[in-house]
């Protein structure tokens, strides 16, 4: 009882506010944060999810035992169904080829179909697709069969009413399937089409969502029975890129749940150290009148134990209450129906609250309770007891563990500990050069700015990391942000190409050109095109030679490849070993992953089978290439000459803004046998999925921002008292208000200047380590970072330090000094 | 009549950057109960540090002492903590309220650091014998330094759990006028008398040192000069 009441008193007496709120703030920080990234992890996630219209697809190319759907209904999961095959439709004499997809109920189970049922009204968003007898289709299919909507078309031998124009789907893909037109129509109108035949080329998609759980089971007893034509897809391999997306958002978010800790462990610690030096008289008057060191530490751990519980609840509630509103607030933003929050982040709170203050306050009161009861006769309330070890030990560790557990991530937290490390280094050596400069030639104000920093400098040290610490997190954060999210927007250029042609024959290849240039679209370079295997490397054939170089299974060497050649490196090619054709004259440049996979050296012969032929050629290069560049691009490009005998088609890709969307149309009238792949409406919702992200994790971030100006406060806070008697002795010497500011500004200036240098070095080692192991982008150096962090900090701390004294500064130094004594 | 307080041989030393510093050269008292000696001294002659080990706030290097029948030397840090809890007060020069509890909160802290029951009340009662019944629920910052220094007192007397009790005062008077300081000089003695508590204070005024049984000057860590009075048995230098 005793702890807690000392604790209500103490607390009237308003010691304990700033450790609680410390405590609130870290609390409510990393609350808020993990509530909001989990909520919006899982919308992002059934957002993402909406891309394969499910959570898993069976993909086959032959109905599947429909005992298995069975079993799915039967185990409680949702399942749907799509069939999906290239087909003539026609409207009297017009004949159009499109891409056929037949749903069933239940279709799409995860996302929804956006149409409309009127040719110029809005569209809306259905849950369910066109009903038995009725079909609906992209519009630009209208004036291909020169009909209206509401007129009918003809699938094979049955007739269907248009009643809707598709605007998006969500799981529409880039196969073969999806070339041409969609037409969409019911399953149960399959069979009397009759366009289904034994022999047809036909995909058939079995969709299936659930409890994750129930899901991850099905799939275990389904795995064993499929064959070779059937495939389990999720969303990392439906989606590779927006997974990815989502999985460095995912780092991203909990880099920024880790430095909240980091912050508020900072703010805890400052606070609990000024708290313990102030109780440093208490203790030893209670150890005077009797209190051995247990019972000291026992009331100050009780106490530290109800404040950590009651700062803790707060901090969860304010956290909860700040995300709710938050997600409210942005809710239009939000890919999806915001789910409703979960119980997790609260546990994330609650061990956020006890991690830093058991961490980084346990240790000051350990100290504390060592306290010299002799200290009272001698008046001196200094903390002899130097041993910091504990604080030095638990408190980094404590946090790091806890950092290690919200980001799931070794490099993160080696990040962190690294620029961490950097920063509490360099804070002693900065120290230390800024404490011996000489003070025997400048006057005013700098004299006591600096004769201050000199007073101070253990301190100082501590000071720095922490203001540091505040300054990394922001600056990591941002730096982070902007990489993350320009590579993001790099990858998907506004005009990246958003159509590809391919099957041109070599006869349409000039006339395709032309009309291009005359619709004033530029494309990239038309590549020949000729289907091979790779056969044999050095003589041994292909699967002998798997074996033998270690048995990983390549997909290349196991189906036909697109081998093509040119003259011109394209932009986004690059020749890391070996030579390009204006060197040599012959041989083939393979893609480097693939010849990492292959184990291929330079100058390894590879033959490869083309329409029962076959040919030789040595690597002449390794090649890296940009898979994303929405270029065409190939894992072989031969020397030119090589295979020109054999028959080829040709490839291009280029941008088409949607104003000209019906230039697709003139396309497939004039070249009929060529095929248009429309990636336009899948790079859109990429870029709109991206788009969300980006936003969240600025608003993240602007949360962080907080979290940091916190710290900043906090630290001066925590400097305060040491300062004001000083000032308070000066202006009762008769020194001036404003040079007491201007020392003020000057002192805090050169702690915020050498915080934020060390914070620019510390952030610049977490950024290459981060970059490297978790974001996977290519190092860059920041001088922009350089530039930035003494100024921030300079600004920063500078004016907070000087803010929060002012006040103080103007109060009569009488009242300071007896407050104080 | 048995000794409340003995003292044998005292030295103490303790380490510097310029090596082993002597703060008390061979002391030796012996205090009855009941009885009060005054500790006199220039600064820096050790008396606070004889007051401090008397107490059993710290270990001397060498040498034994007793207090309330107990050699305080044979005990570990807690042990004489419990000791001090029981039957030990300290007044300060500073005083040494703790500024976020009221007077009446800072009295009741000795009992309920020994989890006795009935603290307000004992607490009120002391603070209403120093007259400061009316200002039970003041903060220290909000009372005058004579009326902190007798908040001080009360709680000092607050601390003896049964009849053994022993006072140490430390310079009672050093932060008061003279008005003040007289009165809650009077008030301790009062209060000691009417106890029968043992009082030990250290004090740089003579006239206060007159007003005790015995009286102890010191002069770089060792007894100047004894008087031996009615409570001091032996000193020895």
């Amino acid at each position: 009882m005793l702890p807690l009441k000392l604790l209500f008193r103490d607390w009237r007496g308003g010691e304990l506010a700033l450790i609680a709120t410390a405590l609130v703030l870290a609390v409510t920080c990393v609350t808020a944060i993990a509530h909001f990234t989990d909520r919006l992890a899982r919308a992002m996630e059934q957002q993402s999810l909406t891309f394969l219209a499910a959570e898993r697809v069976l993909r086959s190319s032959r109905p599947v035992d429909p005992a298995w759907l069975q079993e799915a209904r039967d185990r409680g999961l949702l399942q749907a169904e799509a069939v999906q095959f290239a087909s003539m439709v026609a409207a009297g004499d017009q004949f159009q080829f499109a891409a056929v997809k037949a749903v069933g109920a239940g279709y799409p189970l995860l996302g929804e179909l956006e149409m409309r049922d009127t040719e110029e009204g809005p569209s809306h968003r259905v849950k369910q697709g066109p009903a038995p007898g009725e079909t609906w289709v992209e519009p630009r299919l209208l004036p291909l069969l020169q009909l209206q909507l509401g007129e009918s078309l003809q699938l094979g031998d049955t007739s269907l009413r248009i009643s809707g124009l598709l605007e998006r789907e969500p799981d529409r893909g880039t196969s073969f399937f999806d070339m041409g037109a969609r037409v969409l129509v019911h399953l149960d109108d399959l069979p009397a089409s009759g366009v289904i035949q034994p022999g047809s080329r036909v995909r058939y998609r079995y969709l299936f969502a659930g409890d994750d759980e129930a899901l991850d089971r099905y799939f275990e007893w389904l795995k064993p029975q499929l064959t070779e034509h059937q495939r389990v897809i999720d969303l990392k391999e439906g989606q590779p890129r927006v997974a990815r997306a989502l999985e460095r958002a995912e780092s991203f978010l909990f880099l920024a749940g880790s430095l909240a800790v980091l912050l508020a462990s900072v703010a805890v610690g400052l606070a609990a150290r000024r708290y313990s030096l102030r109780h440093t008289a208490y203790v030893a008057v209670m150890k005077s009148l009797g209190a051995g060191r247990d019972k000291v530490l026992a009331i100050y751990l009780g106490q530290l134990a109800a404040l950590t519980l009651i700062a803790t609840a707060a901090g969860l509630l304010l956290g909860s209450l700040i995300q709710s509103q938050a997600v409210n607030l942005m809710a239009d933003f939000f890919p999806a129906q915001p789910p409703p929050s979960h119980w997790s982040p609260l546990i994330v709170g609650l061990a956020t609250g006890f991690d830093c203050a058991l961490g980084f306050a346990v240790a000051p009161l350990f100290r504390l309770a060592r306290t010299d009861p002799m200290q009272t006769l001698r008046r001196d309330w200094s903390n002899p007891d130097r041993r910091e070890w504990l604080g030095l030990v638990l408190g980094p560790t404590s946090m790091l563990l806890l950092i290690w557990w919200l980001s799931g991530s070794l490099a993160i937290t080696a990040a962190l500990f690294a620029g961490m490390a950097l920063l509490v280094g360099g804070a002693a050596l900065v120290n230390r050069l800024l404490v011996r400069g000489r003070l025997a030639s400048i006057g005013g104000a700098w004299r006591i700015a600096l004769g201050s920093l000199q007073r101070r400098a253990a301190f100082n040290t501590l000071l720095i990391a922490a203001f540091g610490t505040g300054l990394l997190a922001m600056l990591a954060l941002v730096f982070a942000r902007t990489a993350l999210i320009d590579e993001w927007r790099m990858q998907l250029p506004d005009k990246a190409p958003n159509h590809f042609l391919m099957n041109i024959a070599p006869h349409e290849v000039d006339g395709l050109d032309q009309m291009l240039f005359d619709k004033g679209v530029a494309s990239t370079e038309i590549y020949p095109m000729v289907r091979g295997r790779l056969v044999a490397i050095n003589g041994v054939p292909a699967k002998e030679y798997e074996k033998s170089a270690g048995g990983e299974r390549v997909g290349a060497l196991r189906r036909e490849l697109n081998l093509s050649w040119t003259e011109n490196l394209a932009p986004d090619n690059r020749i890391l070993e070996g030579d390009w054709w204006d060197k040599t004259d012959e041989g083939v440049s393979v893609e480097v992953e693939l010849a990492a996979r292959l184990k291929l050296a330079l100058g390894d012969v590879l033959r490869f089978s083309i329409g029962g032929l076959e040919v030789e050629a040595p690597v002449a290069s390794f090649r890296s290439l940009d898979w994303n560049s929405m270029r065409p691009n190939f894992y072989m490009l031969f020397a030119p000459g090589t295979l020109e005998d054999f028959p080829a088609t040709y490839i291009t890709s280029f941008y088409l803004p949607p104003q000209q969307k019906l230039l697709v149309n003139d396309l497939v009238r004039n070249f009929p046998s060529v095929s248009v792949i429309e990636l336009d409406k899948i790079i859109q919702r990429i870029r709109d999925t991206i788009d969300q992200v980006s936003l969240a994790i600025e608003s993240v971030m602007a949360l962080m921002l907080v979290a940091g100006v916190l710290v900043l406060v906090a630290g001066v806070r925590a400097s305060i008292a040491e300062r004001l008697q000083e000032a308070a002795i000066i202006r009762t010497l008769g020194g001036r208000r404003r040079l007491l500011l201007q020392s003020l500004l000057l002192e805090f200036g050169l702690l915020g200047i050498a915080a934020g240098l060390l914070a620019a070095a510390g952030a610049e080692a977490t950024l290459a380590v981060l970059s490297q192991r978790v974001f996977e982008l290519p190092f860059m150096f920041h001088p922009l970072l350089w530039l930035l962090g003494p100024i921030v900090g300079a600004l920063l701390v500078g004016s907070a330090g000087t803010l929060a004294c002012r006040s103080s500064v103007s109060q009569p130094p009488l009242k300071v000094l007896r407050e104080l004594a | 009549m048995s000794a409340m307080l003995r003292a044998e041989n005292l030295h103490h030393r303790v380490a510097t950057s310029e090596g082993p510093l002597t703060l008390l050269n061979n002391i030796s008292l012996q205090l009855a109960r009941g009885e009060s000696l005054a500790i006199t001294g220039a600064s820096g002659s050790g008396k606070s540090t004889l007051l401090g080990l008397l107490a059993g706030l710290d270990k001397p290097s060498d040498g034994r002492i007793w207090l309330a029948g107990e050699e305080i030397t044979a005990l570990d840090e807690e042990q004489r903590a419990a000791l001090r809890a029981r039957c030990v007060g300290f007044v300060f020069q500073t005083f040494q309220l703790l500024p976020g509890l009221t007077a009446q909160e800072n009295v009741m802290l000795p009992s309920e650091l020994r989890g006795e029951r009935g603290a307000a009340r004992r607490a009120e009662e002391f603070l209403a014998r120093v007259g400061l019944g009316h200002r039970l629920h003041h903060y220290p910052r909000q009372l005058s330094g004579g009326e902190q220094q007798r908040v001080a007192i009360a709680r000092a007397f607050a601390s003896f759990a049964g009849d053994d009790g022993i006072l140490f005062a430390d310079e009672p008077t050093g932060s008061l006028d003279a008005g003040n300081g007289d009165k809650v000089i009077d008030l301790l003695f009062k209060l000691n008398a009417e106890s029968n508590t043992t009082l030990v204070l250290v004090t740089h005024e003579q006239r206060l040192a007159e007003r005790c049984g015995a009286h102890l000057r010191m002069a770089a860590g060792s007894i100047e000069a004894g008087d031996s009075g009615s409570a001091l048995a032996e000193v020895s230098a």
